[in-house]
């Protein structure tokens, strides 16, 4: 056993110790008050976030003394945040349904499409929605079926959790059990490694992520999609069908700070962190008309 | 292997128990020795002390760090006082009233088996929205708080039970007051189990994603205070993997940061006990 008087000397250096610490994070906690900023709450959608959070932190640089918290959760918190007005603004992954426009407000920000790639090599230059169904469902699992070579098809599948798969699955019926894959991929640079070092590879990726790759030099083509030719003008002007827009909503028409920062997110000063982000900007002129557009 | 044995049969429980061991502590390597193989490169100074860039494909995780520092620090300041004294109520001061001991030690079982989500929802309506602490390291670390009490006081009143009787006989033969045997006695005593509680309760708080994602939130700046959203390092790990494409290196590097992390604190805190319990 410790003798009496070391262990009552230790035992007060020790509460003296932890009295310290409690009162310090008091400090701090009470430090915090004082602070009149003016401060800018967005949550929703794990996809927008990212993309959003370094707008947030460009805008900040600019904007001294403004907050921007960017919170994620998914486009149906972002939703349910900003009517309850937690969040000044949501952010959801596609654009608003008929019913909800009556309570929101949709500011569309930027688009995702995705375009399916093929090895340059391969002399395939189109398949049909039908055929890639068949494909991922491993109904047909050579190129020959399809117009290519005599050849196995290699099957990439996104990961489970990628918003990229959602949409894929979505656009083309399918459930992920169904999916038959070779290869399952994380990002995107790993589908275009994949698809670039595989002849007989199909796979789908970020358009925006495919288009830079091949101005690199990298051996893949994007293929049309229901004879839809996958850039990122078909994508912005709206016509490519896998795609959706990333879209910002408030509760009531935005002012003052809240309107500035939409502005800013929709405005060309953040199109290279649109494009860093593997997303396609769109024009704000085009921005209203795409937000109408997509409420069906 | 051989095992020498009276009874037949007994071998093949041995290779039965040895190979279950082996492959148990076959995953653990591997899944250590991925992160080390991708997260190692990733690994120096300035990965340690640089902000996050470019939703984190870039830069470093200093404020990451920080705020899981101060979530913790929240946390624990609440869950070790509160915590250590119902373990103290239920092992030394409840024994009269066994049914109602018996209920709280019931209810702390239940709570240790809930989903984390759960307590992340309930951080949100009652920390969040209801006492209007917003997305804050505050809300964060109270949520942890609520999920670690079950685990940290149930570990440690196993810890003052396994004090032997006699300790306490023997400290009232002394004429020692309540207060004192509990002070010089039992606590040190009971010392490797609340280590035992503390480092359950620390690790089951660093990985909790779920529980922080509606309360601590999901902001990747330098937190000024408290009441600042902060992102945990484990938060920051799950986004760069799941929603962040080209985040998977970076991802492997805060891994790694994070299991070093976990190893540092529990040896540290087993030697603060090692000390404690010597009396040094």
């Amino acid at each position: 056993m410790t003798h009496p008087f070391q262990s009552l000397f230790l035992n007060s250096t020790r509460r003296n110790l932890l009295l310290g610490m409690g009162f310090s994070l008091l400090l701090t906690a009470c430090s915090s008050g004082s602070s009149a900023d003016q401060k800018l709450t967005l949550t929703g959608s794990s996809t927008v976030a990212p993309l959003i959070g370094e707008i947030a932190k460009r805008y900040e640089a600019e904007n001294p003394g403004i907050r921007i918290d960017v919170q994620t959760g998914g486009s149906s918190r972002g939703l349910a945040d900003a009517s309850q007005g937690l969040a000044d603004i949501g952010m959801i992954s596609r654009g608003l349904k008929a019913e909800e426009e009556g309570e929101f407000q949709g500011f569309v920000i930027a688009k995702d499409g995705i375009g399916l790639i093929v090895h340059g090599d391969n002399p395939v230059q189109a398949i049909s929605d039908q055929q890639v169904v068949d494909i991922y469902k491993g109904e047909v699992d050579a190129w020959q079926a399809v117009g290519g070579n005599n050849a196995p098809i290699t099957v990439v599948n996104k990961a489970e959790g990628r918003s990229t798969l959602e949409l894929f699955l979505k656009y083309f019926e399918l459930e992920n059990s169904e999916v038959q894959a070779d290869v399952v991929i994380g990002d995107n640079q790993q589908g275009i490694k994949t698809v670039a070092g595989n002849p007989n590879a199909l796979g789908y990726v970020s358009i925006g992520a495919a288009e830079y790759d091949i101005a690199q030099g990298s051996p893949i083509k994007l293929l049309p999609v229901d004879k839809i030719a996958a850039t990122t003008e078909t994508v912005q002007d709206g016509s490519f069908p896998l795609s959706r827009p990333l879209t910002l909503v408030v509760t009531e028409p935005p002012m003052g700070l809240t309107q500035d920062f939409i502005n800013f997110a929709q405005s060309e000063q953040v199109h290279d962190i649109v494009r860093a982000q593997n997303f396609v900007p769109v024009s704000s002129s085009l921005a209203q008309t795409q937000s109408e557009a997509t409420a069906n | 292997m051989q095992t020498p044995s009276s009874k037949p049969g007994l071998d093949w429980a041995a290779i039965a128990i040895w190979t279950i061991a082996t492959l148990i502590t076959a995953t653990f390597c591997c899944i250590l020795l991925d992160i080390l193989w991708h997260g190692l490169g990733q690994l120096s100074w300035e990965f340690l002390t640089t902000a996050p860039a470019n939703a984190g494909r870039d830069g470093g995780i200093n404020s990451i760090l920080v705020s899981t520092g101060l979530i913790l620090l929240v946390c624990l300041s609440v869950s070790i006082p509160l915590g250590v004294g119902t373990a103290i109520f239920l092992a030394e001061f409840a024994r009269g009233n066994p049914q109602f001991s018996r209920w709280v030690r019931r209810s702390l079982d239940i709570l240790a088996g809930v989903p984390s989500i759960v307590f992340g929802l309930f951080g949100y309506a009652f920390f969040v929205q209801r006492l209007g602490l917003g997305f804050s390291i505050l809300s964060g670390g109270l949520t942890l708080a609520c999920m670690v009490l079950p685990i940290l006081i149930r570990a440690a009143e196993e810890g003052f039970r396994a004090v032997p009787d006699g300790y306490r006989l023997g400290a009232a033969s002394l004429g020692l007051s309540r207060w004192g045997t509990l002070q010089q006695v039992l606590l040190p005593s009971a010392m490797p189990g609340l280590v035992v509680g503390l480092v359950l309760g620390i690790g089951r708080a660093m990985a909790e994603t779920a529980a922080l994602i509606f309360t601590s939130g999901y902001v990747d700046r330098m937190p000024g205070s408290v009441w600042d959203s902060g992102r945990s390092l484990s938060i920051h790990i799950f986004d760069l993997s799941m929603n962040v494409p080209g985040g998977e290196q970076q991802a492997y590097g805060s891994a790694l940061v994070l299991i070093l992390l976990l190893i540092v604190i529990n040896s540290f805190a087993s030697w603060v006990a090692q000390r404690y319990q010597l009396g040094l």
